[in-house]
């Protein structure tokens, strides 16, 4: 075996690796923080409400939703949460912010990484995207709340069923 | 408050880099230590057969079980030791970021009352699904 050649591609590999997504995720921290301080979630949460009349969600929803979108569901798990028992939100939006988010989140921060290593920025963003919309759709129209619509649910947000 | 909250980004940074090095490093470290022993083409042959339906090398099934497993950064650190072209590495990028982090999310999914193993299932499926018709358009 090639120790040499293992331990210099090692450890030049892996530090470089790392200053990189640094270089990344150091501004978009700081950026993510200061969209927090402008409360610029609140402006862009309003806006959105309306398109979320495809999935035939509530305007309440926006708001976790897009907490969930930009600063990822471990991030936005405070804000997710706390909509879940504040009873405002539905049991159906909640799963289907769940649904939409699982497939779609923390899209700054995940995305810079993943372009530090070399994967195309459009197909991960927009395919993303497109993917956690169609899935989100297909789900808002299947025959899966009718079932559930009088069915208690193991969670926080039963209080009104479904829709 | 700006000053403060650009302290407060930097020191997220900062933390978020610092449990970044502490995972990638070592991942780096052993599966760049795997491509100089023999275990590597042995792996490689053993999922090859799985991982061409989405068009990726066997070495890449490293990164996928790290990142369906544990997560995300682990798998970043397979993926830059493994030598993947750019095609491989969007596929790749595609599948782990719909899936990912199975056990910690689906916990975080039981917890606002939503049915994890649902959400664990459409997941899973939308990540292979995806590879496989990434590696068909690409």
């Amino acid at each position: 075996m090639d120790l040499h050649g293992f331990i210099f591609e090692a450890a030049i590999g892996s530090v470089k690796n790392v200053l990189i997504m640094a270089s990344f995720i150091i501004p978009i921290m700081i950026m993510l923080e200061l969209a927090r301080e402008k409360r610029i979630l609140d402006r862009f949460s309003k806006k959105l409400a309306p398109a979320l009349k495809i999935f035939g969600m509530s305007p309440e929803s926006s708001f976790p939703l897009l907490a969930g979108i930009i600063f990822g569901i471990s991030y936005g798990a405070g804000v997710i949460i706390d909509s879940a028992q504040s009873g405002r939100i539905s049991w159906r939006d909640m799963f289907l912010v769940n649904i939409f988010l699982s497939v779609c989140h923390a899209m700054i921060e995940d995305t810079a990484l993943f372009l530090v290593v070399g994967a195309n920025p459009f197909v991960i963003i927009i395919g993303r995207f497109g993917l956690a919309i169609v899935i989100t759709y297909i789900i808002s129209r299947s025959k899966y709340f009718d079932r559930h619509y009088k069915v208690q649910t193991p969670g926080v947000s039963d209080v009104k069923g479904g829709r | 408050m700006v000053a403060a909250a650009i302290k407060r980004g930097l020191l997220k940074g900062l933390s978020v880099t610092l449990t970044l090095a502490k995972i990638v490093i070592p991942v780096y470290v052993v599966v760049t230590f795997l491509k100089y022993t023999p275990a590597m083409g042995f792996i490689a042959r053993l999922f090859e057969p799985a991982m061409k339906l989405v068009g990726l090398p066997g070495e890449a099934s490293i990164a996928i079980v790290l990142g369906y497993f544990t997560n995300l950064y682990a798998a970043l650190g397979a993926i830059a030791s493994l030598n993947l072209s750019s095609k491989e590495i969007t596929i790749i990028a595609f599948m782990l970021l719909v899936s990912h982090a199975m056990p910690m999310e689906t916990a975080v999914a039981q917890k606002v009352g939503v049915n994890g193993l649902i959400i664990l299932a459409i997941r899973t499926l939308l990540s292979i699904l995806s590879g496989v018709f990434l590696n068909f358009v690409l």
